[in-house]
């Protein structure tokens, strides 16, 4: 416990975005009693200013536009969340067998990892979503989990090899450890900061990659979620017409949403590379190696008059 | 340095390969008889002939399946891709080769200005670590670009096409001018570039600046940048030519790896901004159902990324002289 309250001491990324993304959840479980209308019925005229009444307006066909955009959060956290665990499964398994059993085992897997993190994956997204009609939340999960394990494949991988190589590992090979136990007992717990953001840049890849997908409109058109509030928009030309919240505020949902990931894996970076971390005392540091700074330019600036006096140019 | 590039060649053959092999098994791959489900989703629209055709072009022809996959092999190496539906006749790589060059044009310039730029920017925040540019801007910018792209565009279209009425919100290029190599073209190209670029630029400003940054002060800590102060090298001098050098190869790598995102980005910002590009085309195709051209662009965009990461690689060894030792 004191482990978890130190990551987040002096990380304001990781602490920033950690409540952002609890928010989001939060705001998810708890949507049947916090939205005042039914996000699906219609509630009132279309497209309406935020007022009192509906404080972020109406959409088109005159549903309430923050109620949409709370139970729509429900669907595009689940997908999110739920690619992003599949994507994370599949790269630590791969990532780490690749690093532990080593050999043409690791040259395939390494080479098939290699391929897919090569491959534009939203154009081959696209074909096979058309391929397969229309998708739901569910494939759209499979599909983006299925297409976003590479990256991560190869950063555990490397971390597994790094700690493989470390003598705790070899002492439980001489002793006879069965090479689950290994894996999973050393070797593991040493990688849980890591697969941490993976899994947090899994689902980041996720939330944009599902709302590219359904404002295109290859998603169920009968789900609400972000992205399929963004192609309604897109679609009753919301912007052009002037009601800009009916297109703004998914967006904001999305992009505050991504933010909080994204400050969340920032935090992970700083705990892996303290060096990154701000600190009360950078702007003392700050000043001072200005001050050092000028010193030296100084100094160098004599230095080149001194030469100049002394030798003739030639 | 053969062999590392013959390598990376021999690897995006290979890459290439998978891609074609997707295309082949994904219509066999759909349950029922897939030319059943074209036909209906067509709506009609297709006549039995072109049922014909695209039985052949998919690889349908008699045989088993080695025969059809070595048919189909030939075929894309032979540069037929089969006619489009919702163009029918025209072919596929007609189609292609008219939209081809506007989406390099935009994606190109795009990740090459907001490199330069993000490089630059990360170069100066790392160097003025804790300053004003680092704890603000540099954050501002990383948080504009977690934006999801289509909502920057829309803004952007709303804001400076709309609202300022600064730049036009669509198309290549004046519709009344020719095409030609003529300075009212390009101008009209660059105007009409002015807007979609922008938004590339701005949400991709932000990823290069930490990368770069974050590289930067991992590359300050190290011994020789303590030398060259030592030696008394100006400070312009030891932030360009020994930090920023070093610094600059995970970025290279990470351009590499960023190009399939880039390409995404592309996709979107093209249908906001009704560009003709790539990713016009494929977005037109997935609401036609038109399935030969989706294969086919699929197909060039895939090696027009294996392309840009080809020539990253040749980046990276041209930078890196410990990899030419090899």
């Amino acid at each position: 416990m004191k482990n978890l309250l130190s990551f987040f001491k002096g990380n304001t990324p990781a602490t920033v975005g950690t409540t952002i993304v609890l928010v989001f959840v939060l705001l998810s479980v708890l949507a049947p009693w916090i939205t005042p209308y039914d996000a699906n019925k219609r509630v009132a005229r279309g497209h309406q200013p935020p007022s009192a009444e509906y404080i972020l307006g109406t959409t088109r066909s005159g549903k309430d536009v923050l109620s949409q955009v709370i139970y729509a959060g429900r669907i595009s956290l689940l997908v999110a969340f739920g690619a992003g665990l599949l994507a994370t499964i599949i790269a630590v398994l791969v990532g780490i067998t690749s690093a532990y059993v080593g050999g043409k085992v690791d040259s395939f897997l390494m080479f098939v990892t290699n391929v897919f993190l090569v491959m534009p994956g939203l154009p081959m997204i696209i074909v096979l979503a058309t391929f397969l009609g229309q998708v739901g939340p569910l494939s759209i999960a499979l599909i983006l989990g299925i297409f976003g394990w590479a990256g991560g494949a190869r950063v555990l991988r490397a971390q597994a090899l790094s700690i493989r190589e470390k003598e705790f590992v070899t002492a439980a090979e001489v002793i006879g450890e069965s090479r689950w136990r290994i894996v999973l007992v050393e070797m593991l717990p040493n990688m849980v900061s890591l697969i941490v953001g993976t899994f947090a840049g899994a689902a980041l890849g996720a939330v944009m990659g599902q709302a590219a997908l359904e404002f295109i409109g290859l998603g169920d058109p009968t789900v609400i979620s972000w992205g399929t509030m963004l192609q309604w928009a897109q679609h009753s030309s919301a912007l052009i017409v002037g009601a800009w919240w009916e297109a703004i505020v998914p967006g904001i949902a999305i992009a505050i949403f991504a933010g909080g990931l994204t400050l969340f894996n920032m935090g992970m970076d700083q705990v892996s590379n303290p060096q990154l971390k701000g600190s009360k005392n950078l702007k003392r540091w700050k000043k001072l190696n200005d001050e050092l700074e000028a010193q030296r330019r100084e100094k160098l600036a004599a230095t080149k008059r001194q030469n100049q006096g002394g030798v003739s140019t030639v | 340095m053969g062999r590392f590039l013959g390598s990376r060649l021999l690897f995006y053959i290979a890459a290439f390969m998978v891609a074609v092999t997707f295309n082949f098994v994904l219509p066999r791959m759909m349950p029922g008889d897939p030319f059943e489900i074209m036909f209906a989703a067509a709506q009609g629209k297709i006549q039995p002939e072109q049922m014909a055709v695209l039985k052949e072009q998919f690889g349908f022809v008699a045989g088993p399946w080695h025969v059809q996959f070595w048919d189909y092999v030939k075929g894309i190496f032979s540069g037929d891709l089969g006619p489009s539906l919702t163009y029918y006749p025209t072919p596929v790589t007609e189609i292609i080769a008219g939209a081809l060059p506007w989406t390099v044009f935009l994606a190109g310039t795009a990740t090459l200005i907001s490199l330069f730029i993000g490089i630059s920017f990360g170069i100066f925040a790392a160097y003025n670590r804790g300053g004003k540019f680092d704890s603000m801007v540099a954050p501002t910018l990383a948080f504009v670009g977690a934006f999801p792209q289509m909502v920057s565009a829309m803004l952007i279209l709303f804001g400076l096409g709309v609202v300022l009425d600064w730049f036009p919100v669509g198309y290549g290029y004046n519709p009344d001018i020719d095409a030609g190599w003529t300075l009212a073209f390009f101008l009209s190209v660059a105007y009409h570039a002015a807007l979609p670029l922008i938004t590339m630029v701005i949400t991709g400003i932000g990823g290069w600046l930490f990368l770069m940054r974050n590289s930067m002060i991992n590359t300050l800590g190290e011994d020789y940048i303590t030398m060259g102060k030592a030696k008394g090298l100006s400070t312009r001098r030891v932030m360009v030519n020994y930090a920023a050098r070093n610094a600059a190869l995970p970025v290279v790598t990470a351009v590499a790896m960023a190009l399939s995102f880039v390409v995404a980005g592309a996709l979107l910002i093209e249908l906001i901004y009704n560009y003709p590009g790539l990713g016009n085309e494929m977005l037109g195709a997935v609401a036609g159902r038109d399935y030969p051209l989706l294969q086919g662009l699929l197909l060039i965009i895939v090696v027009c990324v294996l392309t840009a990461n080809f020539l990253a690689d040749l980046a990276y060894f041209w930078l890196d002289p410990r990899l030419r030792k090899q």
